[in-house]
This record gives structure tokens, sequence and C-alpha cells, in this order.
């Protein structure tokens, strides 16, 4: 089978060959990995291991697109910038970390009327054409599953309130937070509708959202149900009458919620953080008839570099949830320089042996 | 008469009720929230030792042990550290001019190299809403800040956060500087990839999952 055929199927658990490959590292990995001579100079990872999956992130959904960040202080490690949403990020300079956002400009609905809902509109200046069609075009050429990715309105609301005005408007102004639900996912649908009429429709469509702390989601799943799932099935019905997959990521401890996003349409949720508590095989028991899943094999004991726990982990784990088709290595979240380069190659011709049928 | 009036506040305080135009939460629209009725505990002479133990902290334990069950989540403690933080505006002179006093002091921050904050923000929350003083270095704090901090508040305990598996190994360092710069210093560590076997390798004193451990760790400790 092609790496295309294969996802098609375990989007859909549907007979294949085998599990299917994909992965997310730290960029300080790579490059590890490249100075260690394992991986030639500019060598992708996904040709290197042969994953199954392309992706391309070609939308730019901040509010002010023609605002240039705009620093306000520097030191030696971290640099602070004022984006376009309003929002005061902190970035590491030394290494790849989540940026800290410091402070926000939109701290309530009058604000997000005033700052940043009129400038959400469907400009074509927010679509990468070229990288989408060459990103396309290279997974036609390459045999594999190209998707298109981006984030959703979880990942899109907090970047300009902040966590705690967006969690708190939940409670307090419901209907805010529901505005902002509905202005993201119709812009989203409206983008998608652009893009795909122009350059033709991906394979599937991965949204990104990060609902989960450890051993708890952000929110229940009667708030989830209420509040974010309408943009989630907006955004994911527009991808289904297209014949188009859907996957769903999260960080941290989502599985209350997954019941929810079952019922918004997801086709297979990834990326199942074992540290933060979640449960691989206990998922594929519980909705392994009706989802599809990558990842949920611990990072922690790749990053152990023993050999022996990772063979423990990945026998634990992947004759289980093979079974129905449905399943595609990965690990739980993305791969630190930690893991030593063989102990990854183990972990993908093992996993792979152990998945195939 | 004044019994009344402290479960009133911690109730406020445990639903999230910050003041007399906060709408939230609906059933108590239009009536007087923890700001308010802490203003009028104060007025009728309740000391503000008594406000803190007998309303703040049970409002506030309240909530994170409904945390700790999953029976709520990040918003209503959110909100229930915003309705004590409008008590406190009041509490605070009592505290500052000595006539109250803290149960404790929480040094907290994430570790060097990680910027993630939530987690962090609601430990803190929870462990002032328990009757600490806590003083929040921020996130990205270096070993050497944790040790100045620890000698500027002698008896503290520490708290260290870290959200990466890239970053939880800054840990251990800050531990072994904090714990020789000022032995006996109980430090605590939280956050998504660590373990308890984790926190006993790096020579840490706990391991908590959620807020409300942190709190009974210290409450235990102090």
């Amino acid at each position: 089978m092609t790496s295309y055929e294969r996802m098609q199927n375990i989007l859909r658990r549907k007979p294949v060959d085998r599990i299917g490959l994909y992965e997310h590292f730290w960029g300080d990995t790579h490059k590890k990995w490249t100075r260690e001579g394992h991986l030639k100079e500019g060598e992708p990872v996904d040709d290197h291991f042969g994953f199954d999956l392309m992706e391309c992130w070609p939308f730019n959904l901040v509010a002010r697109l023609d605002f240039k960040p705009e620093v306000v202080e520097e030191t030696e490690e971290t640099i602070l910038t004022r984006d376009g949403n309003g929002a005061l990020l902190r970035r590491h300079k030394l290494h790849d970390a989540t940026p800290e956002h410091v402070d926000f400009l939109v701290k309530d609905r009058r604000l997000w009327e005033e700052h940043v809902k009129p400038f959400l509109l469907p400009q074509r200046e927010r679509i990468n054409f070229e990288a989408y069609r060459n990103v396309k075009r290279a997974a036609r050429e390459k045999g594999r599953f190209f998707v298109w990715s981006g984030v959703n309105v979880f990942e899109l609301m907090h970047p300009v309130c902040g966590h705690e005005a967006m969690l708190m408007g939940m409670l307090t102004d419901p209907d805010w937070i529901k505005d902002m639900v509905k202005t993201y996912s119709e812009l989203t649908v409206s983008l998608m509708e652009i893009l795909f009429a122009e350059e033709g429709d991906p394979d599937g469509v991965w949204f990104y959202e990060d609902m989960g702390l450890k051993a708890r989601p952000f929110v229940s799943l009667d708030m989830y149900r209420d509040i974010i799932l309408p943009g989630h099935r907006r955004t994911i019905d527009f991808a289904k009458s297209r014949g188009l997959p859907v996957i769903m990521h999260s960080c941290g401890y989502v599985a209350p919620l997954v019941p929810g996003m079952i019922e918004a349409g997801i086709d297979c949720l990834q990326v199942i953080e074992v540290k933060a508590g979640m449960d691989l095989v206990q998922l594929y028991k519980d909705f392994g008839d009706r989802l599809s899943f990558m990842g949920g094999i611990d990072v922690r004991v790749l990053y152990s570099n023993d050999k022996g726990l990772i063979e423990q982990e990945l026998s634990s784990k992947i004759p289980i949830v093979k079974r129905g088709y449905g399943y595609a290595l990965h690990s739980d979240h993305s791969i630190p320089d930690q893991v030593e380069y063989d102990s990854y190659r183990f972990f993908v011709e093992r996993g792979l042996e152990l998945g195939h049928y | 008469m004044s019994t009344e009036l402290l479960k009133e506040i911690a109730t406020c305080i445990e639903r999230g009720k910050v003041n007399a135009a906060s709408p939230y939460p609906p059933d108590m629209k239009g009536k007087e929230g923890a700001d308010e009725l802490v203003k009028k505990a104060l007025d009728q002479g309740i000391p503000a030792s008594e406000i803190l133990e007998k309303a703040l902290i049970v409002g506030m334990s309240a909530i994170g042990q409904k945390f700790s069950r999953n029976e709520v989540f990040v918003p209503d403690v959110l909100m229930a550290a915003k309705a004590m933080q409008a008590a406190m505006k009041h509490l605070r002179p009592f505290f500052d001019s000595g006539e109250a006093k803290h149960r404790g002091t929480f040094i907290i921050g994430t570790v060097q190299g990680d910027l993630h904050d939530i987690g962090k923000n609601l430990v803190a929350m929870v462990i002032e809403g328990g009757g600490y003083k806590v003083v929040d270095l921020g996130v990205d704090v270096s070993p050497e800040k944790f040790v100045d901090a620890v000698k500027q508040n002698p008896g503290a305990s520490v708290g260290l956060s870290a959200l990466l598996t890239t970053t939880m190994i800054n840990m251990e360092k800050t531990v072994k500087l904090v714990k020789e710069a000022m032995p006996g210093t109980k430090v605590i560590v939280g956050g998504a990839p660590l373990t308890q076997e984790f926190a006993d390798k790096i020579g840490a004193d706990a391991y908590s999952p959620d807020p409300q451990g942190a709190l009974e760790f210290l409450n235990r400790t102090n």
C-alpha cells in the first residue's frame, strides 16, 4: 500500500498492511541528529523515516495582518514582542518552546469587538497558497497522505485574550466566547473554501487544540458541548461535506471530552499524552469502534534510551490498538533531543514490526 | 450573626461571586459578593485573621477539593480566586501591619527554560486561598533566583513547576541549590511530565498532581 492508501484506510478503520507512522519533533532534535551525522544536512525527517503524512499550515489568523511585531524587550535568552492580536509574547532565543503570553490587549467583549473581530476577514493574504501547493505536490510525488493543518477555536481564542479571560468568560459572559467561537470557525471555513477551490482539496484535515491539563481538561464536557463544540462541528462538518477525514490533536488529559469530540465528528484523536493521564489502550477499548488514534506512546520511555523499556511500551499497546486498523504510531507529544537517534530508530522499526498485519 | 456572615463569604469565594455588580453566578445576581461582605465583616469588628481562617480558607478549600475530584474545572477555580482577590484587598493592610498572620510563605515559579504558567498560576491561587503568602517568581526562573528568594524569605516552602520534558531536568539543580543554601527548606514539584518517582530521584520533598495536594502538603509541614 502507499502511505496515501494506508492513511485513507486507517482514518476510516479499514484493513491495511501495517499501522501508520508519523511524528513531531522539537527543532533541537533535528539539529542534534544532523550534527551527529544521522541525518544529511537539510534532510527532512519524514523522508528519512518514511512517514505516511505530510502537513501544511497555510493560514494566518492573527487579527492585524499588517502589524509588524514590535520588540518590547530583549535579553540574552528571551525576546518580548507585541503581535498582531495585541498580545505580548515572550519567546526563548536559545531553544524551542511554546511562547509565554505575558499580557493581552483584549480582556473582555468590548475590547474583542473593538480591536480584533472587525479585522478577522477572509482575505487572500491570510492564505499561503504557494506553501500549500508545494506540499500537496510533494505529497503526491511521494505517495503520501496530505493534510491541511491548523488550529481550531480553542487555540485561536486564548492567544487573543489569554487562558484566564477566556475561561472566566465562559462563565461570566458565555455569549462573548460563543461569538469568538463562531467568528473563528466561520473565518476558517471561508478561508478553506477559497484555498480548496483554487488549489484542490487535501486528503484530510488536522485541527490542533490543546484542551487539557494534567489529569483534567480545562473545561467540563457540558461546557465543551455548549461553547466549543459548535465551532468544532462547523469546521468539521465543512471538511466532511468534502469527504475529508478529520484528525484532532489535543495535549493534556482530554478523555472526558472524547464523547463530545466524537459528536463534533472527529475521525482520529492525536496525541494521547500519557504523562497527563491519557490511556491509549483504554481509549481504544471505549471508542475504538468509532475513532482512530495516533500517538499514546510515552515519550519518557523514549528518552530513557532503554530499548528494553521501549520494547515493553510498544508491545503492551500496539498489538491491542492495531486490531481495528485505526492506529498510527506516534509518541505522546514531540521527540525532545534527549532521545538518541538509535532509540528513535528502534522505536520506529520495532513499532512497525509489531504493527504489521 | 458573625458566623452567618462568614458562611456567606465562604460561599461567595467557593462560587466565585466577586461583588454585587458581577453577573456570575446567575443565581446570585444582584446579591453582595466577597468584596462587600468582607468589608461588612471588618466593619462589624470581626478580626481579619478570623475572616481569613473561617471564610476565605474555607471557601477556597471547598473549591480546591472539588477541583481535585474533577467536580469543577479551571474556570470555576479562576472565579473563586478572583473572589478571593476581591476579599484580600480588604485584608491586606492587616497582614502588612502584622495584625493578621499568614500560615506560611510559599515561593513558586516555573523552572528555567520553561515559559508555561497556567498550572503554576492555579497552584499559586489555591495556596494563597489557603492562607499562605505567595511569592510568585513567574516563569523561566533560574535556580539562583529561587535561592535568592529563599534567603529573603526564611522558612518559606518552594514550589517548582515544569510543563516540558525538556525543562523538568532543570528542577534537579534548583532543588539541590535551594537545599544547600537553606537546609530544611521543603520543596514540592508539579507539572505534566512529573511523577512521584522523578520527585524522589531529584530530592524533592513532595510531588502533587494538583493544587489541592500542594496545599495539603504545606498544611502538613508548616
